[in-house]
């Protein structure tokens, strides 16, 4: 069982060498931008579809504060959109790295 | 980028588009309040009403936030405010450029707010009493390991400061952007006109629901966004400013 994962992985390690190889040989693809794009948009999916769990618990829990004591809204609004922004501060952050990763030139 | 952006309305060449963009919004500013302190009442009229309606607001939030001496700062949270707010609602008009979605200029909005709090702690509290708290209220054997962490995390509120709202603006401009671009002559309107079959029954329709899409629901959304930012980052400097003040009052 050991030696078939051993050999999968490696196999799978050697598959975007050989591929690279070849690319080279056929005369050159850029696969680090190919790379940059892959990661931008698979690291930015997450972050964003992490940032919706985050944040939908933040307004969801101020939500049922809101319904248990209607009168401090206000204070319960200002401390969501406080917690909504740090948390979106963190997608934001991937965000930049996405947007450097794609149209900054290396 | 360059390829679906359009180069803004105005533009120089010897001049960056935020920095010029950012003169324009300083204009707006000095002129909107230059005229309602004109004619200064008691009574207030016209754009002074208006003014006092939304420095009221920000001197609510210094009551709320830093207590009674909050009023202070005013000048410093209310030019922030306003200066970011007037650039982010200026990014929603198709081909100006909205400054504070260039990072330089939402880093040196930061950094102000970065230096400023930290000497107003200073000066409050002396400059060793001020570096103290730093270390915060451990035993001793800790606090050298608790005041690395507290400078590394100060020094990370500038960044998360400029970042948020960098993040922002850029994002929502992208995202015009794009649907700017796959709306218009280049994208489906375009082969809507081209008189294809295809264009009219297809890409007319989706024209306008693109429209609509924009129109209803982006574009409030933008608003909202421009209006909570510029909250965020006033709400988070005088919560700053109210960490560097407060301290006083503990010891």
């Amino acid at each position: 069982m050991q030696r078939i994962l051993t050999v999968s992985l490696m196999a799978i390690l050697a598959v975007p060498g050989m591929a690279w190889a070849q690319a080279a040989a056929a005369g050159g693809t850029d696969f680090t931008k190919a790379f940059a794009v892959l990661a931008a948009g698979l690291g930015f999916g997450l972050a964003a579809g992490l940032c919706g769990i985050g944040q939908g618990r933040a307004a969801g829990s101020a939500a049922e504060a809101i319904a248990r004591q209607p009168g401090a809204v206000a204070r319960i609004q200002t401390a969501m959109l406080l917690g909504l922004a740090f948390i979106e501060s963190l997608t934001l952050f991937v965000f930049v790295i996405a947007v450097i990763l794609l149209f900054v030139k290396s | 980028m360059e390829i679906i952006e359009h180069p803004p309305i105005l533009h120089i060449a010897a001049i960056p588009d935020h920095i010029l963009y950012t003169w324009i919004v300083m204009a707006i500013l000095v002129m909107v309040s230059l005229v309602a302190g004109r004619r200064l009442s008691l009574v207030p009229t016209g754009s002074q009403n208006f003014m006092e309606m939304v420095l009221e607001q920000f001197v609510k939030e210094l009551d709320d936030t830093i207590g009674h001496e909050g009023r202070r700062y005013l000048p410093l949270i209310a030019t922030l405010g306003l200066f970011i707010l007037a650039s982010n609602l200026m990014g929603l008009v198709p081909g100006l450029v909205a400054p504070t979605a260039n990072l330089n200029t939402t880093a040196a909005c930061a950094l102000i707010v970065f230096v400023t709090y930290h000497i107003i702690g200073v000066r409050k509290q002396g400059f060793i009493p001020y570096m103290k708290h730093f270390a915060g209220p451990v035993p001793l054997a800790l606090k050298p390991l608790m005041f690395v962490i507290e400078i590394i995390s100060h020094c990370a509120r500038p960044l998360s400061l400029s970042l948020r709202l960098f993040g922002n603006m850029m994002a929502g401009h992208i995202l015009f952007a794009i649907f700017f671009f796959m709306m218009g002559f280049d994208g489906v309107l375009g082969w809507a006109l081209s008189g294809s079959l295809g264009g009219i029954v297809v890409g007319a329709p989706s024209a306008v629901v693109m429209f609509v899409f924009v129109v209803g629901f982006l574009l409030p959304l933008k608003i909202l966004v421009a209006f909570i930012q510029t909250f965020i980052f006033c709400k988070l400097a005088m919560l700053y400013i109210a960490a560097a003040v407060e301290e006083v009052e503990h010891h």
